[in-house]
């Protein structure tokens, strides 16, 4: 069989993209890009002026290949097959990025701030390029359908959210990753295997099948539609409680995805407190990702959070797929299943993670950033270590601040913010970590808000290949989402219902609720 | 009576109430076409996973086309059954894709004097059964097809 489709659709898509280049590089581009930024300058411009150029680039060479040449048989011809439709998710993801999500921007900003919130429509809701990318994949696949030709390349978005966590492992320090890793076994296993328990429970007390009941409690416990797939043949799930199953994971999750960043807005959750409670509570872990980058999509620090609750939820995967294959077998006798551990523990381990190891252990040698990097997070806190005197706040900007300190409400904020107007600059990582929580609050105008962006920017250092493995990190993730949007179907959600919704939702709606008491009373701002 | 009968049937309640009609209303050596549809949201069953590595998703997609291919055989045998019981011969008609499309491809292609389907489930469904959202009564369906159609009513709960 010949995969790759004789179509012009893949040039077009590298035409589309030149044209972008080529009227950002002539300035054609100008009122547009003027409009999007509403007086503040275009944030995307640099973008601009390079990927959609090598990428257009790229997509045009190949085009015409697939368009005008011979095809034959065999592994090129399959390869060469999926660029039509990485390119396509590449092309979608550049257009939410770059255009639509400003002008989203621009409108919601226009509607002024929701109530006292202090927040514009967009803020509240998450609508920044990644939801919105994810809503546009989905928008295509159910109502557009995806192009025959782009079909094979659709796949390609798992190997992009796949390579954006193997390229995250750079990103922490020891002790972040050992932080982290400790917070998330034991809020993983707690609420894991505690749902899986639950599901098991409340199935045998409902009289749903063993087979239901197994594939149900993975899917709700583990990390959902992964789960879901990895359990259903151990179980002998039948296909329409596989169904079932998956419909209402990816109702839920995808209810979870908007649901989640609004609720931790609401609560002026910080970073690391979102990330922990998006891990634990959103069923599914292509949605974990998802709401954690509409959280923050301009960093990545929720995201780092919420992968390493991901990277435990599929550890974990394994002794989970174990775990129901022995029940399984207890219930249904041992004629039925023949439980392999050996292989069970080899095929379901995911080899990615390995990657994502080896990332971290090649980030220790201080091959991607200095070791000061990580011990000190991006501190140079003086001349010596880096902080450059023309650094210092203003003598104005202190005026700003002091006239405004009576409106923080929290003690460390304000004793941060006492220690910034003293020093004239940001002292310590704790007080930065204070300090753009501070921001987030809006206690303060926009004016004092801006002083503190830049006090901030002022000791942050971040390595030049660190800055470039996360500008790689965020479009691998915006990439993967947008082509995971393109996989999340109607047809399949439609099919939730009946106990299996019941059940689900008992369970997704205890496992969201008490995760976020737990994260907000147990967990600290920073890790 | 119907000499030759496209019937609709994926072993729901509905749709045996539809196989017994097709059944009373063929005629004496007439033939029933038995259209059985693989819906198309299969294909789309592994939804937004990525966490799983290609042997375990593959060992999924072929455990889930077993599956489906026993259930579907399992259906087809009993069907057969039950219409040679009735000395009526049969054939069967099984395509993947959109349950409208698929029955309207079908009636158009062959020449049939009716097509006999289940009216859809209650919204609520029924207590303790699993089936799938996946109706071919559409308006479209009514709107398009050239054969007499013939909806036999939901026997209810009571009948199960």
């Amino acid at each position: 069989m010949i995969y790759t489709q004789k179509n012009p659709a893949l040039f077009l898509i590298g035409l589309s993209m030149l044209a972008i280049w080529y009227f950002t590089d002539t300035g054609g581009m100008n009122p547009v890009l003027d409009y999007l930024a509403s007086g503040k300058p275009y944030k995307y411009r640099d973008e601009l002026g390079t990927l959609p150029l090598y990428f257009g680039l790229f997509a045009v060479v190949s085009g015409l290949w697939h368009w005008l040449g011979n095809h034959r048989e065999g592994h090129l011809d399959y390869f060469s097959s999926t660029i039509a439709g990485g390119m396509l998710i590449l092309f979608i993801t550049m257009l939410v990025r770059w255009f639509i999500a400003p002008v989203i921007e621009v409108i919601s900003t226009g509607f002024g701030e929701v109530g006292n919130t202090g927040k514009f429509i967009h803020d509240l809701f998450g609508l920044n390029y990644v939801v919105l990318g994810i809503v546009a994949g989905i928008v295509i696949v159910n109502v557009f359908k995806v192009p025959k030709w782009a079909e094979n390349g659709v796949r390609l978005s798992r190997l992009g959210l796949k390579t954006g966590v193997i390229l995250l492992g750079a990103l922490y320090s020891a002790a972040e990753l050992k932080n982290l890793g400790g917070l998330s076994i034991l809020m993983i296993g707690f609420f894991v295997l505690g749902s899986v328990g639950i599901v098991l429970w409340i199935g045998s007390r409902r009289h749903i099948s063993n087979s239901m009941g197994g594939v149900l409690s993975a899917g709700m416990g583990v990390c959902g539609v992964s789960a879901t797939v990895a359990v259903a043949p151990v179980v002998q799930a039948k296909p329409v409680e596989i169904a079932y199953t998956i419909g209402t994971i990816l109702l839920w999750g995808v209810g979870c995805m908007f649901a989640f960043p609004i609720i931790g807005h609401l609560l002026d959750m910080s970073y690391v407190q979102f990330g922990a409670w998006a891990g634990t509570g959103i069923l599914n872990s292509a949605q974990v990702a998802g709401a954690a980058l509409a959280f923050q999509p301009d960093g990545i620090e929720t995201l780092m959070v919420a992968e390493i609750f991901n990277i435990t939820r599929v550890l974990i995967l394994p002794v989970v797929v174990l775990w129901l294959a022995v029940w399984y077998v207890r219930k249904e006798g041992a004629e039925t299943v023949q439980v392999n551990v050996g292989r069970i523990i080899v095929t379901k381990f995911p080899v990615f993670v390995l990657g994502f190891i080896l990332m971290f252990a090649l980030s220790t040698t201080g091959i991607f950033a200095p070791a000061s990097h990580y011990q000190g997070k991006y501190f140079g806190n003086t001349a010596d270590l880096g902080f450059k005197q023309e650094n210092l706040l203003k003598p104005e900007q202190i005026h700003v601040l002091k006239t405004e300190i009576h409106r923080v409400e929290r003690t460390d904020h304000g004793e941060a913010l006492n220690r910034l107007i003293e020093n004239g600059k940001i002292m310590s990582i704790d007080d930065d970590n204070a300090i753009r929580s501070l921001i987030k609050t809006g206690d303060l105008s926009t004016e004092a808000n801006k002083i503190l962006e830049t006090a901030h920017k002022a000791v942050r250092h971040t390595a030049k290949k660190i800055e470039a493995f996360r500008d790689w990190i965020t479009w691998l993730f915006a990439f993967g989402l947008v082509g995971l949007g393109m996989q999340i179907t109607m047809g399949s959600m439609r099919q939730a219902g009946g106990e299996p919704a019941i059940i689900g939702g008992i369970v997704g709606f205890i496992k969201a609720v008490l995760s976020l008491i737990v994260v907000m009373l147990l967990i600290d701002e920073t890790v | 009576m119907f000499r030759h009968i496209l019937l609709a049937s994926h072993g729901t309640v509905g749709a045996i109430a539809a196989e017994n009609m097709a059944i009373q209303v063929c005629a004496p050596e007439g033939k029933i076409d038995h259209l059985i549809v693989v819906p198309e949201f299969w294909q789309s069953m592994t939804g937004d996973d990525w966490l799983n590595n290609g042997t375990t998703r593959d060992q999924f997609r072929d455990y889930l086309q077993t599956e489906l291919g026993k259930e579907i055989d399992q259906q087809c045998d009993r069907i057969h059954k039950k219409i040679a019981a009735h000395a009526l011969a049969y054939d069967r008609v099984i395509v993947f894709g959109n349950p409208e499309k698929a029955l309207l491809n079908q009636a158009s292609n062959t020449a049939y004097d009716l097509v006999v389907m289940g009216s859809p489930r209650t919204a609520a469904g029924i207590k303790g059964k699993f089936s799938l959202r996946s109706t071919m009564l559409t308006q479209k369906l009514a709107q398009t097809l050239q054969t007499a159609l013939l909806v036999v009513p939901h026997p209810g709960t009571d009948q199960i």
